[in-house]
């Protein structure tokens, strides 16, 4: 079955492929700023994606007009894009929360939103690792870790 | 000098300063085999922590965790395809694939008898041999040193992967991220959009972490039913003693790898993870039997192995004569040598020979506790680690990428990039884009420039200044060798089939 | 909504610091920002002057080094400059390199941004050559500068640092031009120099003294010579007016309470007088040069000065 146009432009390596390209020019802007030999080899590589990126859009396309369907990048798209969220949003509440609490509260919730219920295996694991993080980082190295912007200094 | 290496003996093996060795090795096998954490962020938390501490206490911890580290970085390799280290890289390509066998077991095995082989090889390079060796650092000056990055920048065609065109935008990606940073010339900003944290440039690890430890976290997310744990937790171990004799024929890739690993080490600025690549590559190349190698060679691992446990005492050649590291690790030990008050320099030798020897046995007795410490507790705990439930390993792993990165500088900028590194990596994961081009590329890519520029300016723009000795040209003609012997040979055999 | 909860945990911090300020300084601990990692040549002289610093405040008063590496120190510095003026942070400072980064890019301080408290070390600089060159006496070299001028490369570490101020000084005062190989950081510019990829090298005293039997070092850019290398000769005493050299001292933040400055300012004034310090500081290769206060001021504001002349005439990037 023939994909429609829509569907041929939307397939994965194709869409990366366009990314790479767009990326790529807007990166060889500043390289105008630069002087000839500081800009050399960032820009021989910017322009060796962008010539490699059409080699990838024209590669695909001609899957696509053979008729061979694209692999989709997940079977779970909800999933991918739900894990991704949570580790963006555990880093956003270390930086603005604190470690401590943003890690004692992702482990579970983490693992609880992902399939793994039991609470006593949840609570235990999440005390071992944040103790042993603790032990080791804090009180054995001295290490400090966010604190959480919003509490000030 | 050999009587001072004797000298210094009797203080080793002083209870605290074993111990330290031994806690080290520990300490260092956990950090490299945690997914997100590494040798170098292990050793610059431990630093500042070491002034409280007697020399060869605080020396013997970190030769302990850089020998560690650089053989745990090999478990998360072969049991979930994530380098704990970026030395493993060239691990995953035969590990995995015999963990997915069943043989997971042999392959961590494999891997910690060749690390420590490595490991000792390269400390006796260091007990031995380091004043000669840092007069052949000396040999290689910036058009040199360019030349040695060409080298290893041209085995980057043998990891293209199975279509070019992938790997040559995963090599170009890796090469324009090195160049991220101030200019090594002039000092400006490049493409660092005014980001005082991006100036020296983005470290091996926020990347590796990004690319090789987020995917696998997706994964372990994406598909979570399974709450057996993952496949390769079926390690197929035997006892390590009815496990060595089928090492017997790697005896040639652990010498090749050793030497490998040491002149590397030596050499300024490439490192551990050149090392492996290259030895690998070495190893398939003569080969007799190249096409298995990818799909579960145990010798692949060896050769991986040997070669980044190999340069870890040689970096520190450059290191104590020259005040030059060998590898980013030996940048972060320096340091914690000069808050001891050792001075690199020809003088150290013989101003602390009590310690400085006392740290080169470190070295040693670390490589040899690696076989006794690395093979059960890898085999033991680790592998069980890998039976937890997949949500929760996943969760577990996020906790350990976010510490690793924001210890390397104490900053949640580093957190952010890596994120941002990831989100790349997952889709060059799944679009099947290789990986170690990137590395590989980003690893030598700035150093490449660097040197060139340097050259250049020495020969005050003239391009002859590159091809001036014989030094040059052997390492011109052996890159030239490597990218062009192959297709010969191949040719040549085709041509034999034809008639 | 944010920023009122913000900005009243600020004005709250504020009014308890100054509270702080006002009963006898310090009573808690103070944080000392190093803009390198660990182990560096700033970081081990923090490291090694907090206990004597500690010692000299009195009342159980604690320093605490906490490391904030990149981008040169700036990142450090920075956080330094805009910190709360209370005597509870100071930080690290580095000369030339902190004012001559107010002129090669944009920065978020400028000299007026610090209380200046002490310079504790002065490494001067010293013009070295291989022992491939030949150039083995400061005559021979300016004498084969002056025949072939942009002959001579001089490994260094990087642009718009002392190595490269001292230079220019040399090329001014000599009407001599070299060819400048700019390395990162000192220690591959003096393997270069080992291995005679350059014939000359601009270094600092600390960073030559374990090589003196490998390369020529043909001087010293100091007034007098320097305790930490005393066989050394300097310029001066060869007829060459050159000094100069790379400074490493400590700051606060601008507006620091005049009691707490004066009490910060008297316990670093000690350090010179303390030969334990002293010892500790030479055997991690730190020239000592103590200087404080109003001086240290001034100093920063030539220094200054002289890197912004320099970049008006020929800037390097």
């Amino acid at each position: 079955m023939p994909e429609s146009r829509n569907s041929r432009l939307t397939r994965p390596e194709t869409l990366t492929a366009i990314g790479i390209f767009v990326v790529a020019a807007g990166f060889l802007f500043p390289t105008y700023d630069l002087r000839a030999i500081s800009a050399l080899l960032p820009a021989a590589m910017l322009i060796g994606l962008l010539v490699l990126s059409v080699f990838l859009l024209l590669a695909d396309q001609r899957k696509a007009s053979a008729g061979e369907d694209a692999a989709p990048m997940t079977k779970a798209p909800k999933r991918v894009i739900g894990a991704f969220l949570m580790i963006v949003s555990y880093a956003l509440a270390c930086d603005f929360v604190g470690f401590y609490i943003s890690t004692a509260v992702t482990i579970p919730l983490v693992a609880w939103t992902f399939g793994y219920r039991s609470p006593v295996g949840l609570l235990i694991a999440t005390v071992i690792v944040v103790g042993t993080i603790w032990a080791i980082f804090d009180f054995g190295m001295s290490q400090d870790f966010p604190t959480g912007r919003l509490w000030g200094r | 000098m050999y009587s001072d290496l004797l000298h210094a003996l009797p203080d080793v093996f002083a209870w605290t300063n074993f111990a330290a060795v031994v806690i080290g090795v520990i300490a260092g096998i956990v950090v490299g085999a945690m997914p997100g954490l590494s040798a170098t962020m292990a050793i610059s938390v431990l630093v500042p922590f070491t002034f409280g501490l007697e020399p060869l206490v605080a020396l013997g911890l970190m030769a302990g965790i850089y020998n560690g580290a650089m053989y745990g970085g090999a478990i998360p390799a072969v049991l979930l395809r994530i380098p704990g280290t970026p030395a493993a890289v060239a691990t995953t390509f035969d590990g995995y694939p015999m963990a997915q066998k069943g043989e997971g077991g042999f392959a961590l095995q494999v891997a910690v008898v060749s690390s420590s082989i490595g490991g000792i090889a390269s400390a006796f390079a260091l007990m031995l041999l380091a004043p000669p060796l840092s007069k052949v650092t000396l040999l290689f000056g910036p058009s040199e040193v360019f030349w040695v990055a060409v080298f290893g920048l041209a085995s980057i065609i043998f990891l293209l992967g199975g279509n070019p065109v992938k790997g040559l935008i995963s090599a170009c990606f890796g090469v324009f991220v090195s160049v991220i940073g101030s200019d090594p010339i002039y000092g400006n900003d490049r493409f660092t959009f005014g980001q005082l944290e991006m100036l020296d440039g983005i470290n091996i690890v926020i990347l590796l972490v990004g690319l090789y430890a987020l995917p696998p976290v997706i994964d372990l997310l994406e598909t979570p039913l399974k709450t057996d744990g993952v496949n390769s937790s079926k390690l197929g171990t035997q006892s390590l003693w009815k496990a060595l004799p089928r090492m017997k024929s790697y005896w040639k890739t652990w010498l090749r790898g050793s030497l490998l690993g040491i002149w590397i080490g030596i050499l300024p600025g490439a490192g551990g993870s050149m090392a492996a690549f290259m030895s690998y590559n070495e190893a398939r190349r003569t080969s007799k039997h190249p096409e298995t190698w990818g799909e579960g060679e145990p010798e692949g691992v060896a050769a991986a192995e040997v070669a980044n446990n190999a340069d870890t005492a040689s970096a520190l050649i450059p290191a104590l004569t020259l005040g030059i590291p060998g590898t980013a690790v030996a940048a972060v030990m320096l340091g914690g040598l000069l808050v001891h008050g050792l001075q690199p320099g020809p003088m150290l030798f013989r101003d602390n020979p009590d310690v400085v020897f006392g740290f080169m046995w470190q070295f040693l007795f670390g490589a040899i506790l690696l076989v006794l410490l690395g093979g059960s507790l890898a085999t033991n705990s680790f592998a069980r680690l890998l039976n937890l439930p997949r949500p929760l390993l996943g969760s577990v792993i996020i906790v350990l990428m976010l510490i690793g990165v924001y210890s390397i500088h104490g900053r949640m900028f580093d957190v952010y990039l890596m994120l941002g590194f990831g989100a790349i990596g997952w889709v060059m994961d799944r679009l099947k884009f290789p990986l170690p081009p990137v590395v590989l590329g980003l690893i030598l890519g700035g150093f490449a420039e660097e040197n060139l520029r340097l050259a250049l300016r020495i020969g005050r723009g003239d391009p002859m200044v590159l091809f001036q000795n014989w030094t040059s040209l052997i390492l011109v003609a052996l890159t030239v060798a490597v990218v062009v012997g192959p297709t010969l040979k191949k040719r040549f055999i085709d041509s034999r089939k034809k008639a | 909504m944010l920023n009122i909860f913000k900005k009243t945990a600020i004005a709250g911090a504020m009014i308890l610091s100054a509270g702080a300020a006002l009963a006898e300084y310090p009573e808690k601990p103070i944080e000392v920002i190093v803009g390198y990692s660990a182990g560096g040549g700033t970081d081990v002289m923090a490291r090694t002057a907090a206990p004597f610093i500690e010692k000299y405040l009195g009342d159980g008063a604690s320093l605490v080094v906490k490391n904030m590496p990149g981008a040169s120190g700036q990142i450090g510095v920075t956080e330094a400059a805009n910190a709360e003026p209370d005597g509870y942070t100071l930080g690290t400072f580095n000369l030339p390199g902190m004012m001559a980064r107010t002129i090669d890019r944009e920065a978020g301080y400028d000299r007026d941004s610090f209380t200046y408290l002490a310079n504790v070390v002065n490494d001067p600089n010293v013009i070295v050559t291989s022992k491939a060159s030949g150039l083995d006496t400061l005559d021979k070299l300016l004498e084969e500068a002056k025949a072939n001028p942009l002959a001579i490369t001089v490994g260094m570490s990087s642009l718009g640092g002392d190595d490269h101020f001292a230079l220019i000084k040399l090329e001014e005062a000599t009407g001599t031009e070299f060819t400048i190989v700019p390395f990162k950081g000192s220690a591959p510019a003096r393997t270069a120099l080992l291995g005679g990829h350059v014939a000359m090298g601009i270094l600092n005293i600390s960073e030559v003294a374990e090589f003196q039997d490998q390369l020529n070092v043909l001087g010293v850019a100091t007034k007098e010579r320097s305790p930490f290398a005393p066989d050394l000769p300097t310029f001066k005493e060869q007829g060459l007016d050159l000094v100069n050299g790379s400074m490493r001292g400590f700051i606060a933040p601008a507006g620091l309470p005049e009691d707490v400055q004066a009490k910060l300012i008297d316990a670093f004034s000690q350090l010179s007088g303390d030969q334990e310090f002293l010892d500790a500081m030479a055997a991690t290769a730190n020239p000592v040069e103590v200087v404080t206060g109003e001086e240290f001021k001034q100093l920063t504001s030539d220094l200054y000065d002289l890197a912004n002349g320099v970049w008006q005439t020929s800037p390097w990037n």
